[in-house]
């Protein structure tokens, strides 16, 4: 590491110009600064070239102009969107009519399974609020495919 | 092409909506259909009328004979009584008392010498059945398949 004085690099230098130091050391650097005239000029250089660095990137910065770019941003938005919506419509193929084929069929698949789940029985057929009786024994069974409730007692 | 998809997607889901979220009415009548069902394990036989429920049946009991003694249709407004006579001096009582959702709210009362002797209630579904069996009947049992079904 360059050195620019016989106590501290010039990237010490260089962090202390950047605040970058902890604080003891600043401090430490800040009073070298005061006897050290090398260590001095070399802050003065990296300072003026932040200086003009921040003032060139200020004038960058203000020659946008927002409105300008809000309406770019605008026009960018909607096209990428648009380009989503082609790829995704393109999976289809590029004819018309077997596009809407496509979207009819596939709508038609998922009504179709859509009323399967539906119609298919999705508790028993019956439910049994209560059941009095004297006889000796009841059982309630739910048979397997169509969830049919059977209720079987034993008549005394 | 892209208004045409979402036509399509909004007209898919309204008509879903419709179709499937629609309350069965409550206003009309319960149509209830009773089988009277002698289940054996004489000769092999499987009464035509029974197709509907055979499966279902099959897959729980183990009998080789089922008769189908009497099918009685009744027509029935809530909380009206209907009776079907049974073999043996007995009676089956239903009356569809109200709506619970899509289910069809059944107080179901079995008779012999016209004294309870089995009581239930059942939330039948809809165009659905439920079985009913026990009482010993001429070397086999009877079953008793309670249909219910909203006018």
């Amino acid at each position: 590491m360059e050195k620019s004085c016989n106590h501290y690099t010039s990237e010490d230098i260089s962090r202390f110009v950047d605040n970058e130091l902890p604080l003891d050391q600043y401090h430490a650097v800040a009073q070298h600064l005061i006897h050290c005239p090398e260590c001095s000029r070399l802050v003065e250089q990296y300072r003026s070239i932040s200086a003009v660095f921040n003032d060139h990137a200020d004038q960058q910065a203000l020659k946008i102009n927002p409105d300008r770019l809000r309406q770019k941003l605008s026009q960018t938005i909607p096209y990428s969107k648009k380009n989503l919506l082609e790829n995704i419509v393109g999976l289809f193929g590029k004819n018309i009519y077997l596009q809407l084929a496509s979207i009819i069929v596939i709508l038609m698949i998922s009504l179709f399974s859509f009323q399967g789940a539906l119609f298919s029985p999705t508790g028993p057929s019956a439910i049994v609020t209560s059941v009095d009786t004297d006889v000796a024994s009841v059982m309630i069974i739910e048979t397997q495919k169509e969830k049919h409730t059977i209720i079987w007692f034993s008549e005394t | 092409m892209v208004r045409l998809i979402k036509i399509i997607l909004m007209f898919t889901g309204i008509s879903c909506f419709y179709f499937f979220s629609r309350p069965v009415p409550a206003t009309g009548q319960i149509l209830t259909d009773i089988k009277v069902i002698h289940a054996s394990n004489g000769p092999v036989h499987i009464d035509p009328g029974l197709k509907k429920i055979i499966s279902e049946l099959e897959s729980v009991f183990k009998y080789t004979s089922y008769r189908l003694l009497k099918d009685q249709r009744l027509n029935l407004h809530f909380n009206q009584k209907g009776r079907v006579n049974l073999p043996g001096k007995r009676a089956l009582i239903v009356i569809p008392t109200d709506m619970d959702g899509k289910r069809i709210r059944y107080q179901i009362n079995i008779q012999k010498n016209n004294h309870s002797i089995f009581q239930t209630r059942v939330l039948l579904r809809n165009n659905s059945s439920i079985t009913i069996g026990g009482p010993q009947f001429n070397n086999g049992f009877l079953l008793f398949n309670i249909s219910g079904s909203v006018q």
